[in-house]
């Protein structure tokens, strides 16, 4: 499975959170507010897809020959 | 007579005897001028209060003792006497060390805890403040224990985006306390770990004790890094917990700590939808309101004002010009009837001028012979003027 960056999630989040609150404003014109939601319900779908197909992500720290090794390992369901 | 003997000599036979004599015992004692020498050999007194023994504790065999022994504590030590002919001295080749009693190690916490205390090294100003999100998680414990596993299924149920570097960690027994100090040391060599968890699964005060050490405890201290501990159970307190920047229950209490739960953010993802819909909704009805409001207002009601005012005003003109259309009428009728009248009389003259007269009794004129009155006097007109005349009979 594709693997999101937690980065790419937090900052998809808080403009989800930043539209959320440009929209709750009465004085915004319609076009541009149509422009957010739509904006808005492409980042929720993706924010969800990402949450739903994550899995964490484990790394082992080895200390072999005085260098640290680092090995990925997946904790699949 | 007592045989002449060298000093070797003699301290020889002493030896044989002493360490012969003591080749195996138990000693109970307080441990007083504990010394750990840099070569990793422990060095120390044992007394009571009429005796002092000297005591050595080998590296290799040192590293059996799951705690570091202080001055004060009671210990019951196994081991053998051996003689130093150099310096003639004996001393105890501590075999191995226990606490006396369940109370000695209690003693040893309180002890370090009063210590530290002293230092400020529990001191709320030196505590960092945990991150909003923890996008990376040092954890620092034993792999194959229980408690990381219970971790790693918080951290999967609750936020499965999170990273987790973990650095395998001897957390109980010999060099369990070095261990743990170690890899704190070592994880902060990361730069981007948000924060580390040191954690251990439940046990008794004896396989907890490396987080009583005072060299984990200043590892936790100098740790750039903030540090959460989840060390044994709700009930267990360690000197770890106190100097870390935040103390959980337990292993997977610190995780959950640490992790936001998925489905708040999977509720207000899913709310998003809803709510900007509702939004956008007042956003469209606070628009059609100010249309309203914008032809309600002084500004769009001035020209049907004037609108009305012209009409109001036409209106009065029209009633004006009817007005006099009226009398003018009625003014024409007048002169007509009044002309009307003058040609009537003008064809009554002309009769009268052919030799016609007209006969008028009491004001009337007299149209038929049968009107006429004999008894009363008459008026004559003719066309040039009137004469009455008295009728006689």
């Amino acid at each position: 499975m594709k693997k999101k960056n937690i980065n790419t999630f937090e900052s998809e989040l808080s403009r989800l959170q930043e539209i959320s609150d440009l929209l709750d404003n009465d004085e915004l014109d319609l076009e541009t507010a149509m422009k957010l939601y739509e904006e808005g319900v492409e980042l929720s779908s993706s924010c969800i897809q990402t949450l739903k197909g994550a899995e964490v992500r484990i790394t082992e720290i080895k200390k072999k020959l005085d260098k640290i090794k680092t090995e990925d390992e997946e904790f699949l369901e | 007579m007592s045989t002449l003997l060298t000093v070797s000599e003699i301290t020889k036979e002493i030896k044989q005897i002493l360490e012969d004599g003591f080749a195996n015992v138990s000693i109970i004692g307080e441990i007083s001028g504990f010394k750990a020498h840099v070569s990793g050999h422990w060095y120390f007194n044992l007394k009571d209060s009429n005796a002092v023994i000297s005591c050595t504790m080998w590296k290799g065999v040192n590293s059996s003792v799951f705690f570091t022994p202080q001055d004060g504590m009671k210990v019951i030590v196994g081991g053998r006497i051996t003689v130093y002919p150099l310096r003639g001295n004996y001393q105890v080749d501590v075999r191995s060390m226990r606490p006396a009693g369940a109370g000695e190690l209690q003693a040893a916490f309180e002890l370090l805890k009063q210590k530290l205390a002293a230092e400020g090294l529990f001191d709320q100003k030196y505590k960092k403040p945990l991150p909003v999100l923890s996008k990376k998680i040092g954890i620092i414990t034993a792999i194959d224990g229980a408690a990381f596993q219970d971790m790693i299924s918080v951290a999967e149920r609750r936020f499965p985006l999170v990273e987790i570097l973990v650095s395998p960690t001897r957390v109980q027994g010999t060099g369990a306390a070095e261990n743990i100090a170690e890899n704190i040391k070592e994880l902060n060599k990361y730069k981007d770990i948000d924060i580390i968890i040191l954690a251990r699964g439940g046990g008794s005060i004896e396989d907890l004790w490396a987080f009583n050490e005072e060299i984990v405890a200043r590892a936790i201290f100098d740790s750039k890094i903030p540090i959460v501990t989840g060390v044994g159970h709700e009930v267990d307190f360690t000197i770890a917990d106190f100097v870390a920047d935040l103390r959980a229950p337990t292993p997977s209490a610190a995780m959950e700590l640490l992790t936001p739960d998925k489905n708040d953010f999977i509720s207000f993802i899913s709310e998003f939808e809803n709510n900007s819909l509702q939004m956008i909704e007042r956003i469209f009805q606070s628009k059609k309101e100010k249309v309203h409001n914008a032809l309600d207002s002084y500004g769009f009601r001035t020209p049907a004002g004037i609108l009305r005012r012209r009409t109001q005003e036409v209106d009065n003109i029209l009633y004006k010009i009817l007005q006099c259309t009226d009398k003018n009428i009625l003014i024409k009728n007048n002169r007509l009837s009044l002309l009307v009248k003058s040609i009537e009389s003008h064809d009554l003259q002309r009769t009268l001028k052919k030799g016609f007269v007209l006969v008028k009794q009491e004001s009337k004129f007299i149209t038929r012979s049968e009107y006429f009155n004999k008894d009363t006097a008459a008026s004559l007109k003719f066309y040039d003027g009137e004469v009455t005349v008295k009728i006689s009979e």
